[in-house]
C-alpha cells in the first residue's frame, strides 16, 4: 500500500474516530458526508464497485480491466448510502487498486491505448455493413409493415365489415362503412386506413376473424406527400392482390403458432 | 473497405465486366451462385459460404434498372432476400401452391411520379348540394 493511501486512510480513521466523541448531530453528519465525498473523489468507480461486489461473491483480484468490462454485471446491489453503524465506508479503502498503479495508468494513458488498439483491430476486420437496398437484413414472417386486404382463393374479398379492427385500433386509424351487397352479403363500402396515424401494432390483423386485414412484410412504401398515405379500400385490396403469395406463405409458416 | 484478398478473389471469379457493374451499383466485389431472375430482370445471388460472406450479406440482388429502388423486388423474392423464406420462390412449394391465379403484377413504389397513389372516397357523398327542381308552369 502506498504512502498516499496510508495517509488518506489515517485521515479517515481519525475522522471517524472523532465522530462518537462529538454529540452534535450536525457535525457528525458533516464529517461523515465529507468522508464519503473524499472516498468518491479519490477513488474511481472501480473501487466502489469492487467493494460492493466483494460483499456478495469472491474477492476482486483481477489486475486490470477496461471500465465497460468492469461495470458489466457488477453494479452494486446495495445502494450507495452511508451505513452509520459499521465501518463500511472505511473498509472501502482496504482493497482495490493501489494509488501507484492508478498513477501509472494515468500517466502512461493505458486506457486510451487499449481503446485505440480495439479501433485498430476492427479497422482490419471485414465491416458488418449490409449494403441496402442490394442486401437486406433478416425479417420475421410476423413482421408488420404495409397493410393489405386479402381475398379468398376464389377471388371473393374476405372482409365482412365486422369492424373489430376499427374497434381495437388504438390509434383509431381505421374507418369502415358497410352496406349489404346485391346478393345480401355484408361488405365494406369504405375501408380507409390513415397510415400516418397507424402505429403498426398488429392488433387489426389479430382481431380479424377472417384474416382479411393483414400487415405485409413490405416496408418500402414511403411516400413523398402525406396524402399518398391515406389508403382507401381499393389501394388495400390492390396491395393484397399483388402480395398474396407472400402473405399466404407467411401465414402458412406461422399457422402452427396461431 | 474490404480486404484486397477478397476483392481479387471475387474479381477472378466473376470477371472484370461483372466486377465493374458491381462497383457501379453494390460497390463491392461479390461472387456467388445465381439463384434466379424475376419477371423484371433483377438477378438474385447467394453465397452461403460463411468464410466469404458475413451473416446478412449472403443474399443480394442486382437490379435491372439503373434507377434502382428497394421496392422493385417483387413480394416472392422480397421474402427470399429478407431471409423470411429459405428457398427461392422458384423452388418453394409453399409459395408456388399459394399463388392464386388472380394475383396481379407487382408495381414498385411510384411516389414522386404521376403514378403515385392519390386517395379518393369510395362511398357516395352523404351531403349533397341543393339541386332545385322547377316545375314548368305550362305556359
Amino acid at each position: 500500500m502506498s504512502f498516499v493511501r496510508q495517509a488518506l486512510q489515517a485521515g479517515v480513521h481519525s475522522r471517524s474516530l472523532l465522530i462518537p466523541a462529538s454529540t452534535r448531530p450536525s457535525l457528525y453528519s458533516i464529517a461523515l458526508r465529507s468522508a464519503i465525498a473524499q472516498s468518491r473523489l479519490i477513488h474511481s468507480s472501480r473501487t466502489t464497485c469492487a467493494q460492493h461486489d466483494h460483499h456478495h461473491d469472491e474477492q476482486h483480484t483481477e489486475s486490470l480491466h477496461s471500465d465497460m468490462k468492469l461495470l458489466h454485471g457488477r453494479y452494486p446491489k446495495t445502494p450507495l448510502y452511508a451505513d452509520l453503524n459499521s465501518n463500511a465506508n472505511i473498509e472501502k479503502f482496504k482493497t482495490g487498486e493501489r494509488a501507484i498503479d492508478k498513477a501509472v495508468h494515468l500517466f502512461f494513458l493505458t486506457e486510451i491505448m487499449r481503446g485505440m488498439w480495439i479501433v485498430i483491430e476492427n479497422f482490419f476486420r471485414p465491416p458488418y455493413t449490409i449494403m441496402y437496398p442490394f442486401e437486406k437484413g433478416p425479417l420475421s414472417p410476423r413482421f408488420r409493415g404495409e397493410h393489405a386486404l386479402r381475398r379468398y382463393p376464389s377471388g371473393e374479398e374476405r372482409c365482412i365489415a365486422c369492424k373489430l379492427c376499427e374497434a381495437i385500433c388504438p390509434a383509431q386509424a381505421i374507418t369502415i362503412e358497410s352496406e349489404a351487397r346485391m346478393d345480401g352479403s355484408r361488405r365494406t363500402t369504405k375501408y380507409d386506413i390513415d397510415m400516418t396515424k397507424c402505429i403498426y401494432c398488429g392488433f387489426c390483423q389479430e382481431a380479424c376473424p377472417v384474416d382479411a386485414i393483414v400487415e405485409t412484410q413490405n416496408q418500402e412504401f414511403s411516400t413523398e406527400t402525406r396524402e399518398e398515405l391515406l389508403y382507401n379500400k381499393e389501394k388495400l385490396l390492390a396491395n393484397g392482390d399483388r402480395a398474396e403469395a407472400e402473405i399466404a406463405a407467411n401465414l402458412h409458416a406461422d399457422h402452427v403458432y396461431r | 473497405m474490404v480486404s484486397l484478398h477478397r476483392t481479387i478473389r471475387n474479381i477472378r471469379r466473376v470477371g472484370l465486366r461483372e466486377w465493374w457493374r458491381q462497383m457501379q451499383y453494390i460497390g463491392d466485389a461479390k461472387s456467388g451462385v445465381l439463384v434466379g431472375t424475376d419477371q423484371f430482370g433483377n438477378r438474385y445471388f447467394e453465397n452461403m459460404n460463411g468464410e466469404e460472406e458475413i451473416p446478412g450479406r449472403q443474399r443480394w440482388v442486382d437490379y435491372a434498372q439503373h434507377e434502382y429502388h428497394a421496392s422493385q423486388v417483387p413480394p416472392e423474392w422480397h421474402s427470399w432476400i429478407h431471409h423470411i423464406r429459405k428457398d427461392p420462390p422458384t423452388h418453394d412449394p409453399v409459395v408456388k401452391n399459394l399463388t392464386p391465379p388472380w394475383q396481379t403484377p407487382w408495381v414498385e413504389n411510384l411516389t414522386g411520379t404521376r403514378g403515385a397513389f392519390k386517395t379518393y372516397n369510395t362511398v357516395a357523398p352523404k351531403i349533397n348540394a341543393w339541386e332545385p327542381k322547377t316545375i314548368s308552369r305550362g305556359a
